[in-house]
């Protein structure tokens, strides 16, 4: 009995040690699958036209078949008439003052052509005086007619513009125009409660927002728009679907009485425009949606050169990649001749003298020292005390590249030390005792036979700390990153740089790109982790061939 | 450049590198060679020290800056309103600088977390160095380096889009970023360096001991708790507290999943809560905290108490480390 528990509780063991390993593997997978999915649809993705028009017509990208651009706009176009023309109409429908405009404008050219007809001869002055007189009451009546609340009173207007008598009377002057007017009025008054008007104008308002999210703004307003946001239609077929939902569907959200959260209501968008013309908009979007954006299966490689819009909305991530690269280039440039030479002297030089120990412990510590104070540090010795205290060295107050590749610099300076030393040391004595006995000093045998022998293994070191450094944010957040600045600074010392890990920040807690371009924000962090992920692998690479010429050997 | 020449040293010439015709070179140096190789050779080793020296000096400079702008905090006193409260209103009228909020928070995270990585670190140590063959741990070992090497912000990022709304929809939770989130995505970062110090330390008992408690009938569980893991103690040790140090100094993570409100809960327990911790607090207020201000000199402050806790944890773990090298030495003699 006893024996058979010892059993069961070393399988429990051996199970749930098994498991462990299991449960990271799974959570590496679980955090890496949708940042890599989510994020490569950034760069694969069903684009539109609007986005081949985008890439063709913005300066920042410029690029594209101009002329299979221009026909594929024309097709569109054609296409999406319908609902321009729709929308319109129905604007103008709601536009109550544009109407009473109307009627106004109508009843002043009538008295001018009254007033001409006087002079010229052709009628009396008492004629002109009735007829004036006439026409004054219908405008009135028209006015009232598109202002009021509900049907009944202004089919009761309608209908004293209506009479039989007043065309006749009207005949032949712009006063016929009117009384036209009120007829069309009438006929909208059929499908058309009016007062559910203010209702109508809200959602139509809603309705042309979504349409110009979807397709654009309509062609005669091309152009005007400052931003490119709204220069521009869905540029992608999963975000144009999205918003072909939002049009066709109302969500609503109402308060729990219970005071739990919101719950969410659906409401067909027809529905609310139920017998009016603007109904029709719905099926005809529906139905054509795909003729009217024209989406293609669309490889965006570009995405990893090119400059975004502001807020990360449109674009990719070329700069951010640049700054990166930049920053972690310059600061191994700085550590990697100081960790070479550090680890050479702690193994070569005097074993265990007190220095040697203080420099050890000194890089112990800074290893130990949180990122977030190393950006402390940069910020108080490179932004605050050079400038001050030692101008000569051209540092300036503000965030700058040199200062941020300074302070990974010493952050990555222990990892490159530690790797350093422990590929040397590796490196076995029979070399170096060969080569002293061969008469080569100790620098030349250093040089020509252990920094060889080494080098894989410094070079692992070196690729790790290059992740390492592209992926730190905590000290560059003071020093060098900045959310946004339009392309790269002209000097190192001119101003901060836009970064991968930073701006991995700055997209995951903004809330517009959140909402428009979710696949910008999985795409910066994608970019961040692929580049970090790449230079592991290759570590991981050199470091088992590495092992496996050694143990040939 | 480098006077330390070694044909220059060595009384006789060198065969190897200039052939013949370094046979009628003198046998002996004359004393003004001798002299300049000596003090050549001098001045290379104080080059090379100088640079060795780098490291001292950013560790003296760190220390340096951070306590010279964190100085005019604490002469007024500051740590006592520092330790003392937890209002934190750093832009008031009559500010007040009170931490305890953060330093609970940066507390309740780290604790949540390696309630989560030690257990599960020490059981993947095991496995790697013991349960596994040589083949599986050539696979096992790259996905523990993956997640020592995604960057911290992927990992906030991660908790922040993908963690907290699932909280929040799944488990009903009021808000989705807060200590629980960031305790849990603290945990993962932890566990490589818990799990590859501890894996050291554990491989590092030799076989003799393992080999000793299988003959008397011990099963590997009883092996590894009973005998393994009290050897290499030590070595777990160091590696725990350097997981703690990890989870202590993270920025950017916690920034994004801990959810920033200054605040101890009424149960201090209470994981559901969002809270703020000391090195997210330096991150989200020091870009608008005005140069000189007393506001910058806080966060400096709290910087320093950052740096001084993760210097003693980095000692205790140095001395731990130091212990689990010398018992190997000393049965070595």
């Amino acid at each position: 009995m006893r024996r058979r528990l010892r059993t069961y509780l070393d399988r429990a063991f051996t199970g749930s040690s098994l498991l462990s390993i299991l449960m990271m593997s799974a959570a590496l997978v679980i955090i890496l699958a949708p940042m890599m999915y989510r994020g490569s649809k950034a760069v694969l993705f069903r684009g539109t036209v609007e986005f081949r028009k985008m890439q063709l017509n913005e300066p920042m990208f410029h690029r594209g078949n101009s002329q299979a651009i221009a026909e594929e706009t024309e097709r569109t176009e054609a296409a999406r008439k319908p609902v321009y023309d729709l929308l319109e109409r129905f604007g103008a429908l709601l536009d109550t003052e544009l109407s009473q405009k109307r009627a106004r404008r109508l009843y002043r050219e009538l008295k001018k052509q009254l007033r001409n007809r006087v002079e010229n001869g052709e009628i009396s002055q008492d004629r002109c005086d009735e007829l004036q007189g006439r026409a004054k009451q219908l405008r009135n009546a028209l006015v009232d007619a598109y202002e009021a609340g509900d049907n009944e009173t202004a089919q009761r207007k309608l209908a004293v513009v209506l009479e039989p008598g007043n065309s006749a009377l009207l005949a032949g002057t712009v006063g016929e125009q009117l009384v036209g007017e009120a007829g069309s009025y009438a006929e909208i008054l059929q499908t058309m409660d009016l007062s559910q008007r203010g209702l109508y104008r809200r959602e139509y308002l809603a309705v042309k927002d979504i349409v110009g999210k979807l397709l654009g703004p309509p062609p005669e307003q091309r152009g005007q728009a400052h931003l490119t946001e709204f220069r521009y239609g869905a540029t992608r077929w999963d975000r144009a679907r999205q918003l072909l939902d939002e049009l066709l569907w109302k969500t609503t959200w109402a308060a729990q009485e219970n005071g739990g959260a919101l719950s969410e209501g659906r409401t067909k968008r027809a529905d609310l425009f139920r017998q009016t013309q603007l109904a029709r908009l719905f099926d005809i979007i529906e139905r054509d949606a795909e003729k009217m954006l024209a989406p293609k299966r669309t490889f965006y490689w570009q995405y990893f050169i090119d400059d975004c819009t502001p807020g990360h909305l449109f674009g990719g991530v070329g700069p951010e990649i640049l700054g990166t690269v930049l920053l972690t280039a310059l600061a191994i440039g700085f550590s990697v001749p100081l960790g070479i030479v550090s680890a050479a002297y702690l193994i070569e030089c005097k074993r265990d003298s007190c220095f040697v120990r203080a420099v050890r412990v000194c890089i112990n510590t800074l290893a130990g020292v949180p990122s977030i104070v190393f950006g402390l540090f940069g910020l108080a010795f490179f932004l605050d005390w050079l400038p001050a205290r030692a101008p000569w060295l051209g540092f300036r107050p503000g965030s700058n590249i040199l200062a941020g590749a300074l302070t990974l610099a010493i952050l990555v300076l222990p990892i490159i030390i530690r790797a350093s030393e422990e590929a040397i040391r590796s490196v076995p004595r029979t070399y170096k005792e060969a080569a002293l006995a061969t008469g080569a000093g100790g620098l030349r045998t250093f040089l020509t036979v252990t920094l060889p022998a080494a080098l894989p293994g410094i070079l692992t070191g070196i690729v790790l700390s290059l992740g390492r450094a592209a992926g730190e944010t905590a000290p560059i957040l003071f020093t060098a990153a900045v959310a946004w600045r339009m392309g790269m600074p002209r000097s190192l010392l001119e101003g901060g740089t836009r970064a991968l890990s930073y701006s991995s920040y700055d997209v995951a807690v903004g809330d517009r790109v959140a909402m428009d371009a979710p696949h910008n924000q999985y795409g910066m962090v994608m970019t961040l982790v692929l580049l970090v992920l790449l230079l592991n692998m290759f570590a991981i690479v050199i470091r088992s061939r590495v092992a496996r010429k050694l143990r040939g050997q | 450049m480098q006077p330390a020449r070694a044909s220059t040293l060595s009384a006789e010439p060198v065969a190897g590198n200039s052939a013949a015709a370094g046979f009628d070179r003198p046998l002996l140096l004359t004393p003004g060679r001798d002299l300049a190789g000596f003090v050549g050779r001098l001045v290379g080793k104080a080059v090379l020290a100088g640079v060795a020296s780098v490291s001292i000096l950013a560790v003296l400079l760190i220390f340096a800056f951070i306590t010279y702008r964190a100085w005019p905090f604490f002469a007024e006193g500051g740590l006592v309103e520092m330790l003392g409260s937890s209002q934190w209103y750093p832009t008031h009228d009559q500010a007040e600088f009170g931490a305890l909020s953060m330093f609970y928070g940066s507390g309740i995270v780290t604790l949540g977390a390696m309630v989560v990585a030690v257990p599960l670190g020490l059981l993947a140590a095991v496995c790697l160095s013991d349960v596994m063959s040589f083949g599986i741990r050539q696979y096992a070992k790259p996905v523990i380096e993956i997640l020592a090497a995604i960057p911290s912000v992927a990992y906030g990022f991660f908790a922040v889009l993908v963690v907290a709304p699932w909280l929040q929809q799944r488990w009903g939770m009021d808000t989705g970023t807060n200590a629980l989130n960031a305790a849990g995505v603290l945990a993962i970062m932890a566990l490589p360096t818990i799990i590859s110090i501890s894996e050291d330390a554990i491989s590092a008992v030799g076989r003799d001991l393992r080999e000793g408690a299988y003959a008397l009938g011990s099963t590997r569980a009883e092996t590894m708790v009973k005998v393994v893991i009290p050897a290499a103690h030590s070595g777990i040790v160091a590696g725990i507290v350097l997981g703690i140090m990890r989870a202590v100094g993270e920025t950017m993570a916690v920034w994004m999943a801990s959810g920033m409100s200054a605040q101890i809960p009424s149960r201090w327990w209470d994981l559901g809560q969002s809270v703020r911790t000391l090195t997210a607090t330096i991150a989200q207020e020091m870009g608008e905290a005005p140069k000189g201000g007393s506001h910058r000199q806080a966060l400096f402050a709290l910087g320093f108490t950052l740096l001084a806790i993760t210097f003693c944890l980095n000692m205790v773990s140095e001395y731990f480390l130091a212990r689990a090298k010398r018992p190997a030495k000393a049965k070595s003699k």
